[in-house]
């Protein structure tokens, strides 16, 4: 669904990635490893479009999405969870909830969305009316999830959601995303410092560090490998 | 007693005016809130919808519909500005420098304008006879000016059209996104530059709208624009700059203050007690009522 | 010739193309369009001290012209003054009146300070209505009318305004190569990095708003007298005396004394001719062709015509001289000794910081000693930003206390702990866009230096990190790597004792991070401190003595860098409990 070839970016004046190349396929659950700096966010901004890449190409469902904007690559069905969740503060839980829905093929299952969501959260239904930006972060961190999942997407771009979150919401986090797995067979790329629980939720991963791919390798060769923790801790 | 009755009639007037400053003042949070654009030519543009308002009434519809019907055209007026102008001005890339530059532009636009307008239209003042303009509601021991009255009304209707835009619908709720977080809003597919363009149109046919319903007691010439350009961004400034009901409340508050400053100074000072709130609340509370915290520009 | 030589031989010229053109004039009216073109000149000039040098846009300089002219006038009134010396007490009301405006509203940021701006004049125009002074006519003195500025000859009032424009003109001058001049522009283009480079920003824009009040006040008193002979708070106080000053600078070219000229000479006869010829049946004229001006320009050529001609000069120019720079290598270096001495050089104690909704630092405490390398680590969000800044002064801790050699600075502000020996270098590199890679050293160097010294002060640093062939080129033409390297020397040539240098390694590539390490090393070399924030780890672990490690806000570790490493509880931070119950004790 996804393929990445050779791409170069450069943001905010430094190189942030160089030379990277992945692939997504379709139904699948990779997840992307490695230490802060290392442009992994970065990277999934060269994904939906926010940064542009200098060189090398972004294909997705097979046509090369280079030249478009983000809220053309969201109407495509790419949804962005963003770092730091990024929740719209002054409008509501459900406001934004139904934003998500906001892509024109998303918007006719907005209804049927919206029950879906509010049964996988609980806590959003209870606090439907509720401005978002009274929410707690684990609370926001599972709105930005509903609001990525009512686009009704086919590729979901998660960057980091466990940062700043305390260690039982994290595990709450991925548990559901678990569960979005099995239940939807969604496509999924994660990106994620917390290297375990990202890693036995994938089928594929790849460590990136100093804007390099350094490592690849399927769910569980990479859990045994000490590699990865060179990529973080040197050595 | 007497004195209470006085205080109640300058009260209700202020508030009466109020209604409309804050229509007026609902379009520049909009488009500052959306756009991080300070207009400075949104007084024109009600200057301008005053006498297109005018121009309505001389073919006999009623300046209150009349203002009304100064939306159409000045939304695609504000979305054409938006595109041909103010988009193309980038500031070279930087969001400060381009905030900057855009509010010279406005400057630019506002002085063209008021002065084409003095050209074209003449300095000298027209004015829309009304039946309702001279006469009065009588509400206990206060008289209530019937202009007043019903443009004060038709002004809370439209603020409430516009509350009922950003929270129903999809579009309107897509412009608060953009207003809260960009980039946020363009992963939901959001185009943010025609958001822009929404922002600006609507709050330039909201001011318009505005100086329709002005246009029912206040004379109507191009020197108007000035007079009422500093009362708009007090009102934003003091609801807090971006939010809509701070602009309102804004609005509603500046209209009294002016109204009750006359009860110790002339006519010609009326203006003194908005600016002393306006530094009042640049010192003591910058953010406003309303103030939301700084987007991260 | 020097530049600085050439400059003042272009202000002469200036002055004597405009005596030229005074005794060649002839016709009363074109001797008024000279006076305005100068008057206007120097109000632009004024103007552009404030904010063109600092950046500071004000969109109501005309309370200072209204000040000059209202007080030179009434005192002709009241006291019988001459308006020669009148026009000194004006100035002086002036610079009073800056003062008091500009202490509050300096503290206001962005476009709030625009705001504030607008309100004053009308403050003003209130004020004088209402102290009844809405009409002041200038008394005909038939005795002596020179004393009182009262000229029959029309030539007279060019010269006059000549003179003020080219006592501003020095003005401008004098301030432009001065260390003020360079503070300005360094606060203008990057207010924090100026902050971190030893510049008192709060007193560089006071000090401008003083000296760019004065120069109106003086054309407000001689436009009075020269043009309009009655003082109205329209007129003075009113939106066309700053439409009119904004548009001759911002179509000539902010931030230097060439536009105001360029503004006004081109501006000003356009808008007289048309007044003259169409001005009747087309009352507005001016102000259209001024409003349009300002949105062209806003359009095509923001920063004004001089800046845009210089630009596409400078472009070709550079487009020829786009010849292969040798790359920078890693000096094979010499003396890599100099181990870290035992002394405390910076302390921290229990420091803690909360922003709304997160505790970003917990009681964080760690020594830093004399000549050592340290390492600051963490996983993203740990707090190591937040610490620097806390060090760096931009922000205050709730609680704890930092000392620096052997001195409480807590709370002291960015610009006097890098007086007093701590630099800084910036994640993302903060340079003066507009500065020649010299200059923005330069601004450092002023710290110490006077600015005969800082000059050479700033070669030195360049020389010390290798970049002196670049010191004549513009930061826009360098590479990740020279913009570090231009960081670095700008903080080594403020003289610290210390550097915080936050993540210099990241971006580079392989021989840009040889290169940096070399430098650092060399840093240290020389007797200085460093503490480095660093994500690259394979890289820290070459160049640093010793790693604090940070989590959460919490300080987690300390000590070598290879104990750190494989400290079970590091691991966990980054990697999680998990990793580290799967891998069971780590292996290489």
């Amino acid at each position: 669904m996804l393929t990445l070839t050779g791409l170069g970016v450069t943001y905010d004046g430094l190189r942030a990635l160089s030379d990277v190349s992945l692939d997504v396929g379709a139904g699948e659950f990779v997840t992307l490893v490695g230490p802060n700096g290392a442009g992994k966010t970065t990277l999934l901004k060269a994904i939906s479009g926010s940064v542009p890449s200098a060189e090398g190409r972004v294909v997705y469902k097979g046509r090369d999405v280079g030249r478009l904007r983000p809220n053309e690559r969201a109407a495509l069905g790419i949804a962005h969870v963003p770092e730091g969740r990024r929740v719209f503060p002054t409008l509501s839980v459900r406001e934004n909830l139904e934003l998500g829905s906001y892509r024109r093929d998303a918007r006719a299952r907005r209804a049927e969305g919206l029950q879906t969501v509010l049964e996988l959260f609980p806590i959003l239904k209870a606090r439907a009316s509720q401005l978002a930006g009274s929410l707690s972060g684990g609370e926001q961190q599972m709105l930005a999830l509903g609001r990525g999942l009512m686009a009704q997407p086919d590729l979901l771009l998660l960057d980091e959601p466990s940062q700043g979150l305390g260690p039982r919401i994290v595990e709450q986090i991925f548990e559901t995303i678990d569960r979005i797995r099995r239940e939807r067979r969604l496509t999924i790329l994660l990106v994620e410092q917390r290297v375990v629980e990202a890693l036995e939720l994938c089928d594929r991963g790849y460590v990136l560090e100093t804007g390099r791919v350094v490592l690849a390798g399927g769910r569980d060769a990479l859990l045994a490998d000490a590699r990865v923790q060179r990529a973080y801790l040197g050595g | 007693m007497a004195q209470v009755a006085e205080l109640l009639q300058y009260v209700a007037t202020g508030l009466l005016v109020g209604g409309v400053y804050a229509l007026m003042s609902i379009g520049l949070a909009l488009i500052f809130g959306v756009m991080r654009v300070v207009n400075f030519a949104q007084g024109d543009f009600m200057m301008l919808g005053m006498y297109l308002t005018y121009f309505y009434a001389l073919s006999g519809i009623d300046p209150l519909l009349g203002a009304v019907l100064t939306i159409p055209p000045f939304f695609v007026l504000g979305w054409v500005v938006h595109r041909g102008l103010l988009a193309r001005v980038t500031g070279g890339g930087d969001p400060q420098r381009q905030m900057d530059a855009q509010l010279i532009l406005t400057l630019g636009l506002s002085l063209v304008i008021t002065n084409a307008a003095t050209m074209i239209l003449t300095p000298t003042p027209r004015g829309i006879r009304t039946a309702y303009a001279t006469q009065a509601f009588a509400a206990g021991p206060i008289l209530l000016n019937q202009a007043r009255s019903y443009a004060f009304v038709m002004a809370l209707i439209l603020a409430a059209a516009v509350y009922v835009f950003l929270t129903r619908t999809d579009a309107g709720r897509a412009l608060r996104a953009a207003a809260d977080d960009p980039e946020a809003a363009s992963y939901q597919g959001i185009d943010v530059r025609a958001m822009h363009g929404l922002a600006f149109g609507t709050g330039i046919a909201l001011v318009a709208a505005a100086g329709g319903l002005l246009a029912t007691y206040y004379p109507i010439e191009p020197s108007v624009a000035g007079n009422f350009i500093v009362l708009m961004f007090v009102a934003v400034v003091l609801g807090g700059l971006g939010s809509i009901p701070g602009a309102f409340v804004g609005g509603l508050v500046i209209g009294l203050v002016q109204s009750l400053t006359l009860l110790v100074l002339p006519f010609q000072l009326q203006n003194t007690g908005v600016f002393i709130v306006f530094l009042l609340v640049l010192y003591l509370r910058p953010q406003g009522l309303f103030g939301r915290r700084a987007r991260a520009v | 010739m020097t530049p600085r030589a050439r400059g003042w031989l272009a202000i002469a010229a200036i002055v004597v193309a405009g005596l030229v053109l005074s005794f060649v004039v002839q016709e009363r009216y074109h001797h008024r369009v000279l006076t305005l073109v100068f008057l206007w000149a120097a109000m632009g000039l004024a103007w552009n001290i404030i904010s063109g040098y600092a950046g500071q846009i004000s969109f109501g300089h005309q309370v200072f012209f209204g000040i000059g002219a209202y007080v030179t006038v009434l005192l002709v009134v009241k006291t019988g003054l001459t308006p020669w010396i009148g026009m000194a007490v004006a100035v002086g009301v002036a610079i009073l009146a800056a003062v008091l405006i500009g202490l509050p509203t300096f503290r206001l940021a962005g476009i709030y300070f625009g705001l504030a701006t607008l309100a004053y004049p009308l403050i003003f125009r209130i004020v004088m209505d209402w102290l009844g002074y809405q009409e002041v006519a200038i008394p005909m003195k038939r005795d002596h009318p020179g004393w009182f500025m009262q000229f029959t000859e029309p030539r007279s009032f060019d010269l006059l305004a000549l003179g003020v424009l080219a006592a501003t003109l020095v003005l401008s001058r004098v301030i432009e190569t001065s260390r003020l001049g360079y503070r300005l522009r360094a606060v203008k283009e990057n207010e924090q990095a100026a902050e971190a480079m030893g510049v008192d920003a709060f007193r560089a824009k006071m000090t401008a708003y003083v000296l760019s009040a004065a120069p109106a006040a003086v054309v407000g008193a001689v436009y009075i007298h020269a043009i309009l002979f009655i003082v109205t708070p329209e007129a003075v106080f009113g939106l066309l005396v700053i439409s009119q000053t904004l548009v001759v600078s911002l179509v000539g070219g902010i931030g230097t004394l060439w536009g105001p000229l360029i503004g006004a000479a081109v501006m000003v006869p356009v808008s007289e001719v048309l007044d003259t010829t169409v001005g009747d049946r087309l009352p507005g004229i001016q102000g259209v062709v001024y409003g349009a001006a300002l949105m062209l320009i806003m359009l095509y050529a923001p920063e004004g015509l001089f800046w845009r001609i210089q630009q596409t000069i400078r472009s070709r120019a550079g487009r020829r001289a786009a010849a292969v720079r040798p790359a920078i290598t890693a000096p094979a270096d010499e003396l890599m000794a100099s181990a870290p001495a035992g002394n405390v050089l910076l302390e921290v104690r229990d420091v803690s910081k909360a922003f709304i909704g997160l505790q970003a630092l917990s009681e964080v405490s760690f020594d830093v000693h004399e000549r050592e390398i340290l390492g600051v680590i963490g996983p993203n969000g740990a707090g190591k930003t937040t610490l620097f800044n806390v060090l760096n002064g931009f922000l205050v801790p709730e609680r704890g206390a930092v000392r620096f050699c052997g001195e409480t600075v807590t709370g002291l502000r960015p610009n006097v702990l890098c007086q007093r020996g701590l630099g800084r270098t910036f994640q993302v590199p903060r340079t003066f866009p507009r500065l020649t890679v010299l200059e923005n050293v330069m601004v450092g160097a002023l710290v110490r230096a006077g600015l005969a010294d800082a000059r050479g002060v700033a070669r030195d640093a360049l020389t010390r990190v290798g970049m002196l062939d670049r010191a004549d080129g513009l930061p826009g033409g360098l590479t990740t790597l020279e913009l570090r390297l231009m960081e670095l020397a700008r903080c080594l040539a403020t003289s610290p004792k210390l550097v915080l240098l936050d993540e210099p390694l990241a971006g580079l590539s392989t021989d840009g991070v040889d290169v940096m390490i070399a430098m650092i090393r060399r840093v240290r070399a020389g007797g200085i401190t460093v503490v480095i924030i660093e994500h690259t780890m394979q890289a820290l672990l070459r160049l640093a003595d010793r790693l604090v490690v940070l989590d959460q806000g919490r300080r987690l570790a300390e000590g070598a860098p290879n104990d750190v490493t494989r400290n079970p509880a590091v691991i966990e931070a980054y990697l999680g409990k998990r990793w580290l119950a799967r891998a069971g004790a780590p292996t290489c």
